[in-house]
C-alpha cells in the first residue's frame, strides 16, 4: 500500500467525516439545548435532499440552480422544522427521553411516507454542472472534485456555528442554556422562543447537510434510516452539545470506517459501534461533553 | 331444357358463393392478441417501446394476411400499471370481454407471476416478453406460460461466464466483489465467484466488500477498491444501490481505471444517457439489436421500426416483436390458431427471430436465448454509445440445468 492510496484513504474518511458532521451538527445542537434526542432530524435531511431537488428542477437552466437549491433546501426545511417545533415539539419538552424518541420516531415515520407522497418513489438524480464531474488530484490522490465544496462547507458550518456561539449575544445564551435551562429562564430570557430558534437552526442544518448530500447520489427513500444510526455515534463519541466534539466525532468515524474498509471490510461499522459502546461505558458525556450538566 | 340447364347453372353459382363465402368467413376469423403492459409505473419506460414493435410486427403479418395468412392480429391494449392487483384484473377482461387467445404480459415479473395462473386458468397463451424472473417458469409451471427474454439466473451467470471469458482474454490476475449485504447480492456474488474459480482457476479474489443494503456514501470503498489495484471488480448491486455506487465511482473516474464487468445497462439507457454514461465500462443487456444486425430480420425489423417511429429500438422493443413472431411460428407449425394446438407447438419450437434461430426449453417453455455483455464505447454510426467486443452467452451456455429445475419444483410441493 503507497502513501498515495493511503492520503487517498484519509481524504475519502475526510469528506465522508465533513458529511456525518453536517447532519450530526444539528443533532447536537439540539439535543445540547433542549435536552431533545431528535430522532427525525435523519428524515428532516432526506427531505432537505428532495427540496433541493425541487429547486434544482424549477430553475434548471440557470448556470446558479445548482448552487442555490442548496441553502434553498436547508431553507425550506427550516421552515418545517420551525412549524414542527411549534405544533409538536414545544409539547413534549418535559416528557420521558424514551417518550421522546418514540415520538419524534412517529414524525420520522410521518415524514417519510410525505416524502412519498410528495416526490413519489422513483430516485431523483440531480446533473452536476460540468465543472465538478470530473475527479481532481492532491499530491496524486483522486478526489471528487464536488467535494471540495463539501468540505468548503462542513467547515463554514463548523466555523460560523463557533463564531454564533462564542461571540453573539444568542450565542452565549445558547451556549448557557446547554448548561441550565432555568438559569437562563431565570435571567428573563424566554427560553421557549430561544428552543423554537434553535431547533429551526438544527433543521436548517439538516436540511442543507440533505442538500449537499442530493448531487452525490440519487436521492432514495430510506437514505435516512442509515445515517441516523451514524450520526448518533458522532454525537455520543463527540458530546452531545458540543460543537468541538460534533467535529472530532465526525472526523474520528468517517477516518475509522475509511481505513477499516481498506483493511478489514467487514469490520468498518461494527468498530464503530465498537468504539461508540466503549465511549458510552467510560465517559457517557462523550469525548468533549460535559456531565455537569443539569 | 334451356331453362333447366340456366337454373342448374345458377344452382351451381349460388352454391359455390355459399360455399366460398363459408370460407371467407373463415378467412376473417381476427386472432385476439392482448398486450397487457405496464404502461404507466416504473415499467413504462419500457413498456411504450414494447408496444411500438408489437403494433409493427402485427402490421407486418396483417400485410400478408395474418396469422396462416388469414387471421388477422387484432390488439387489445391493456395498462397494468406495473401492479399484480392491476394486472390480474386487465387480463381477467380482455379473456372474458375481448376473447383474446394469448395475451403478451408485463415488465414486471410480479405481474407476470400473478397473470401466470389466470392465463392457464382461462387456456390462454401467456407471453413474458420484458419480466424475467426465473420463476415465471421455474416454479409451478404452467403449459401456456412462455418466456422470451433471458431470465434472471441466465442473465447472472452470463455476467459472470462473460466476465471469465474476459479475464482470460485480457490476461486478469486479480478481481475484487462488491455486493449489497442481503441475500440476493450475497448468493449472487457467491455464485460469480464459484463459476470465475472453476472458468479461471488462476484467478485471484483479493477482497470482498458487502456495503450495506441502501448504503448513500460509497467514497470509502470507491477509493479503497481503487488503492487495491485489482484487474477488475464484480459487481451485485441492484437498483437504487447500483445508481448510487455508478454516480459515486464515475465521478472519481473509477470505470476509467477499473473494469467492472456486469452491470444491467439496456439500449434505453445507453440512448436517454448518451451524455453521462461512463464510456469503457462492460456492462450486460438482454436484446440489442446492434449485436444482430447481420440477421436479415433483424436489419429489417431496425429499418422498420426507425421509418415508422423515428428512434432506434431498445432491447423491449426487440423483445416485443419476437413475442410476436414466436407466436406467428407456433400457429404456423399448429397449422391453426387453436390455443390448445398452438400451446403444444410451440413446446420444444425453434424459431426463427431477430437475434437467430432459437429453441424454446420443453421442461420450462424458457426460449434458450442469448445474454450480451460488451464495452460501452461511442459509435459514429450512432447518436449514442453502443457495446463493442460483444461477448454473447448463448442461452446453452447460462441455463439452469434441468435437474436443479426438478429439484426445485419439487421442494415447492413440500
Amino acid at each position: 500500500m503507497d502513501i498515495t492510496s493511503l492520503f487517498t484513504q484519509f481524504l475519502s474518511g475526510l469528506t465522508y467525516g465533513t458529511i456525518l458532521f453536517l447532519v450530526a451538527a444539528g443533532l447536537s445542537l439540539i439535543f445540547g439545548v433542549m435536552n431533545i434526542l431528535n430522532f427525525a432530524h435523519a428524515a428532516l435531511w432526506l427531505m432537505g435532499a428532495y427540496f433541493s431537488y425541487t429547486f434544482w428542477s424549477w430553475m434548471q437552466g440557470n448556470s446558479f440552480a445548482f448552487w442555490l437549491s442548496i441553502p434553498l433546501a436547508g431553507l425550506a426545511a427550516a421552515a418545517v422544522g420551525w412549524v414542527m417545533e411549534v405544533v409538536l415539539i414545544k409539547r413534549i419538552y418535559k416528557r420521558e427521553l424514551y417518550e421522546q424518541l418514540l415520538i419524534t420516531y412517529c414524525i420520522a415515520l410521518i415524514i417519510s411516507d410525505t416524502i412519498k407522497l410528495t416526490w413519489g418513489v422513483t430516485n431523483k438524480l440531480i446533473v452536476r454542472p460540468e465543472m465538478i464531474r470530473k475527479p481532481v488530484f492532491i499530491f496524486g490522490a483522486p478526489l471528487d472534485s464536488y467535494f471540495i465544496f463539501v468540505i468548503l462547507a462542513g467547515a463554514a458550518v463548523a466555523i460560523g456555528l463557533w463564531w454564533f456561539l462564542k461571540y453573539t449575544r444568542y450565542g452565549h445564551i445558547v451556549k448557557a442554556a446547554v448548561y441550565s435551562r432555568e438559569m437562563v429562564g431565570a435571567l428573563g430570557i424566554p427560553i421557549p422562543r430561544i428552543d423554537t430558534w434553535v431547533f429551526t437552526l438544527g433543521i436548517f442544518l439538516a436540511g442543507f447537510a440533505g442538500g449537499i448530500q442530493a448531487p452525490i447520489g440519487s436521492i432514495t427513500l430510506g437514505m435516512d434510516t442509515a445515517i441516523i444510526i451514524q450520526a448518533f455515534c458522532v454525537v455520543v463519541i463527540g458530546g452531545f452539545g458540543s460543537l468541538l466534539g460534533t467535529l472530532v466525532g465526525s472526523l474520528i468515524v468517517g477516518e475509522v470506517f475509511s481505513f477499516t474498509i481498506l483493511f478489514w471490510p467487514e469490520g468498518a461499522m461494527v468498530l464503530i459501534f465498537v468504539i461508540t459502546a466503549a465511549i458510552l461505558i467510560v465517559r457517557p458525556w462523550g469525548l468533549f461533553g460535559t456531565p455537569m450538566r443539569t | 331444357m334451356n331453362f333447366r340447364k340456366t337454373a342448374a347453372f345458377f344452382v351451381t353459382v349460388i352454391t359455390c358463393l355459399f360455399f366460398f363465402g363459408m370460407t371467407g368467413a373463415k378467412a376473417a376469423e381476427p386472432y385476439h392478441l392482448g398486450v397487457a403492459l405496464g404502461l404507466t409505473g416504473t415499467g413504462a419506460l419500457y413498456s411504450a417501446d414494447q408496444v411500438e414493435a408489437i403494433k409493427l410486427a402485427a402490421e407486418e403479418i396483417n400485410a400478408k394476411g395474418g396469422f396462416l395468412g388469414r387471421h388477422k392480429i387484432e390488439l387489445f391494449i391493456r395498462d397494468t400499471q406495473t401492479k399484480p392487483d392491476v394486472g390480474v384484473r386487465e387480463v381477467k377482461d380482455l379473456i372474458l370481454r375481448d376473447k383474446i387467445k394469448a395475451v403478451i404480459n408485463d415488465y414486471s415479473s410480479a405481474v407476470a407471476m400473478a397473470v401466470k395462473p389466470i392465463a392457464q386458468e382461462y387456456k390462454v397463451l401467456h407471453i413474458a416478453a420484458i419480466s424475467n424472473s426465473e420463476n415465471i417458469t421455474k416454479i409451478n409451471p404452467s403449459p401456456y406460460t412462455f418466456q422470451v427474454v433471458p431470465n434472471s439466473y441466465m442473465q447472472a451467470k452470463a455476467a459472470a461466464v462473460a466476465t471469465a471469458k474476459m479475464a482470460k482474454l485480457k490476461g486478469w490476475k486479480e478481481y475484487i466483489t462488491i455486493a449489497s449485504d442481503y441475500e440476493w447480492g450475497r448468493s449472487t456474488q457467491a455464485e460469480a465467484v464459484k463459476i470465475l474459480k472453476e472458468m479461471v482457476p488462476n484467478l485471484t479474489l483479493k477482497k470482498e466488500f458487502c456495503p450495506r443494503l441502501g448504503e448513500a456514501q460509497y467514497t470509502s470503498y470507491i477509493t479503497g477498491i481503487m488503492a487495491l489495484k485489482p484487474d477488475f471488480v464484480y459487481g451485485s448491486l441492484a437498483s437504487n444501490d447500483n445508481v448510487a455506487w455508478m454516480e459515486q465511482a464515475k465521478t472519481y473516474g473509477f470505470f476509467d481505471k477499473i473494469a467492472y464487468p456486469g452491470s444491467l445497462i439496456s439500449v434505453t439507457e445507453l440512448i436517454l444517457q448518451a451524455k453521462t454514461l461512463p464510456r469503457n465500462l462492460i456492462a450486460l443487456t438482454r436484446a440489442p439489436f446492434f449485436a444482430h444486425l447481420d440477421i436479415p430480420m433483424m436489419a429489417d425489423f431496425v429499418k422498420n421500426y426507425r421509418a415508422k417511429y423515428n428512434k432506434f429500438p431498445s432491447d423491449w422493443a426487440v423483445l416485443g416483436y419476437d413475442a410476436v413472431y414466436a407466436l406467428k411460428q407456433g400457429v404456423e407449425k399448429a397449422k391453426t390458431i387453436d390455443t390448445e394446438k398452438v400451446k403444444d407447438s410451440m413446446k420444444g419450437l425453434t424459431v426463427n427471430l431477430t437475434r437467430g434461430k432459437l429453441t424454446f426449453r420443453t421442461i420450462d417453455n424458457q426460449l434458450s436465448c442469448s445474454s450480451y455483455v460488451g464495452t460501452i464505447t461511442d459509435d459514429p454510426k450512432y447518436p449514442f454509445p453502443i457495446y463493442k467486443d460483444i461477448v454473447e452467452v448463448k442461452g446453452s451456455e447460462s441455463e439452469r440445468p434441468e435437474s436443479e429445475i426438478l429439484e426445485a419444483r419439487k421442494a415447492a410441493k413440500k
